[in-house]
């Protein structure tokens, strides 16, 4: 008689605990869902509509291929060899000397980088690595990341930079001239974009809080 | 169809399509409605209200969250009042000869709006038809049309967003965008980010940070931090609400029914982010300044007395788009995609940098995550 309400507190138990269980659905955490119900995006929503009309260029870096922004069109004096014409060691000391009166180098010092550090006076079209090889002026991420090799992976990933498309797929990716001007790179101090007169109003009352 | 309605509806004579084209609801072209064998008397209208609200329960639906609770008589009367004054309204517009057609049918969707159900439980038909009355209501207002929306969570979607500390240089450029595309009030200057300016070596410390400093930026010694609605898995401002108009949707998305909150405001209270906001006054935006591009959940007009907040932009990626926020950041601090596709930056961020998320000990489980360079 004992051992057989044993057994039905037993059975009792066990109902309890296994009705008790979470609902299907439901996690612990958001990565125990993101584990479990994680799949590539193939859905209907594209970025295609926002990438409409735009340049771009498929590059695979790495195991991560994506679609950047085309560049050279952009240029205002590209193709440089239209000027250029000769080496530049043959135009220097001519009275054209000025024709780049808008740029000015502020891009690490001068011991580390100048001029030649990026481009070829043999070769003004395109854009030349440390190594002397022809960097086309149109993947000129390659230059920055011999350098900037964390943010070059970081830019890979999708952690650095931005990205024209949403977060749809197919990805497209800033490249690193759409926001770091590459002869002065930094970025200015400036004034916010908001200031907040009625926080600062109440805050001055003692409303907020 | 009628069977399936899950609100009384008034029939004002508009859809009348039999019999001589009624320009009042008792279907009289002149004279007005004078009559009383044909109009709904006070008490009848009276009747009419409260079945439509409390009685019959023919289907389980909104309704009952509010009304099938106890309560004395006192509260169920006040909770009748508002809807009642809309009803006196229509009626008073559909029975009198100087009102126009477009006065009726505000009243008809006036009506019609005071008595839908929860969005959560509408279907999509129930869903588009709402938000047709309230396109038609705007224009009817305004004169000037809106495009809203009502999709659904995608599937396979779960949102999630990465905000780069090392990145942020405080110039709020996300504030500006954010409060332009989702139609906060501007009088109030209502906005749902908040930028911490906090200094360097003593850590997050939200009491001493400055979240509305006007200076140039980025400030020596400082580091800049934005907080807003996380979107969190276990959501607590959710369980708190008495009336279920705030819940979380499919994709992850914290969202609120403007229609259906009663600006309790027990959410604000039990976020312990800070991540909503209540309309003290109605909200003003001027109208050349409206986003016309809306969702039923996201940045339509909201009213006053009711809560709102961050919805990840919804009328922006339930299209496929980032937040305005995301796009607006000049510095590209802000990451945001689809946790379940391992594809995604989001996923990269998450699987490679060094990420935490705001008193993650609370077990809310924000979908919000911090990372550094």
């Amino acid at each position: 008689m004992k051992n057989k309400n044993l057994t039905y507190y037993a059975l009792l138990f066990l109902i309890i605990v296994l009705s008790s269980c979470k609902n299907e659905g439901e996690y612990h955490s958001v990565s125990d869902r993101i584990k479990a119900e994680e799949k590539p995006y193939h859905g209907t929503l594209t970025s295609e509509e926002l990438l409409a009309g735009r340049d771009l260029i498929k590059i695979t870096e790495g195991e991560h291929t994506f679609l950047i922004p085309e560049r050279k069109s952009q240029i205002k004096s590209f193709a440089c060899i239209e000027c250029h014409s000769k080496p530049l060691s043959q135009m220097k000391g001519t009275d054209k000397a000025k024709a780049h009166w808008d740029i000015t180098i502020n891009h690490a010092n001068i011991e580390t980088m100048d001029c030649a550090t990026c481009h070829n006076g043999e070769d003004m079209n395109n854009l030349t690595s440390l190594t002397g090889r022809n960097i086309d002026f149109n993947l000129s991420y390659k230059l920055c990341a011999q350098c900037h090799t964390n943010q070059f992976e970081d830019w890979k990933g999708g952690a650095h930079g931005k990205k024209i498309s949403g977060w749809t797929p197919p990805r497209a990716s800033m490249t690193c001239v759409e926001c770091h001007n590459p002869h002065d790179p930094g970025f200015e101090q400036r004034w916010p974009a908001q200031f907040n007169t009625q926080k600062a109003i109440e805050r001055n009352e003692g409303l907020d809080h | 169809m009628s069977e399936n309605k899950k609100w009384y509806s008034l029939d004002l004579g508009l859809n009348k399509k039999k019999g001589s084209s009624g320009s009042c609801g008792c279907g009289k072209a002149e004279g007005g409605c004078n009559s009383h064998k044909e109009e709904l008397s006070a008490e009848e209208f009276y009747e009419a209200a409260i079945n439509a609200s409390i009685g019959e329960e023919r289907h389980k639906d909104g309704f009952e969250q509010v009304f099938d609770v106890k309560m004395d008589r006192r509260t169920a009367f006040k909770k009748l009042t508002a809807s009642l004054l809309i009803g006196a309204g229509a009626v008073s517009t559909s029975c009198s000869l100087t009102t126009s057609g477009d006065a009726k049918e505000k009243a008809q969707i006036d009506w019609e709006e005071q008595f839908k159900g929860n969005y959560k439980l509408m279907t999509d038909d129930e869903k588009k038809k709402t938000v047709d009355r309230l396109m038609r209501s705007y224009e009817l207002r305004t004169g000037k049309n809106i495009s809203m929306t009502a999709e659904n969570a995608a599937e396979d979607v779960l949102f999630g967003y990465a905000f780069n500390i090392s990145k942020c240089q405080g110039y709020m450029d996300c504030v500006s965008a954010c409060v332009a595309e989702n139609n906060q009030d501007r009088n109030s200057e209502m906005q749902y980010i908040r930028i911490h300016e906090m200094k360097d070596g003593e850590g997050f410390k939200f009491d001493k940070a400055d979240d509305n400093y006007y200076h140039e930026v980025p400030a020596e010694g400082h580091f800049y931090m934005g907080t807003q609605c996380f979107h969190c898995d276990d959501p607590p401002c959710v369980d708190v609400c008495p009336v279920q108009a705030t819940w979380k949707e499919e994709d992850g998305l914290v969202v609120i029914d403007y229609d259906w909150c009663i600006g309790c405001r027990y959410c604000m209270a039990a976020c312990p982010y800070d991540g909503r906001r209540f309309n003290w006054s109605k909200p003003e935006v001027p109208e050349n300044e409206v986003n016309k591009n809306q969702h039923y959940l996201g940045n339509r007009m909201r009213k006053k007395g009711v809560m709102e907040k961050c919805t990840f932009c919804v009328q922006r990626t339930r299209k496929g788009k980032n937040p305005a926020c995301v796009e607006a950041c000049p510095t590209g601090a802000r990451i945001f995609g689809n946790l379940l596709d391992p594809n995604s930056s989001i996923r990269w961020v998450l699987e490679n940098k060094k990420v935490f998320r705001l008193k993650e000990d609370l077990g809310t489980e924000p979908k919000f995550w911090y990372f550094m360079d």
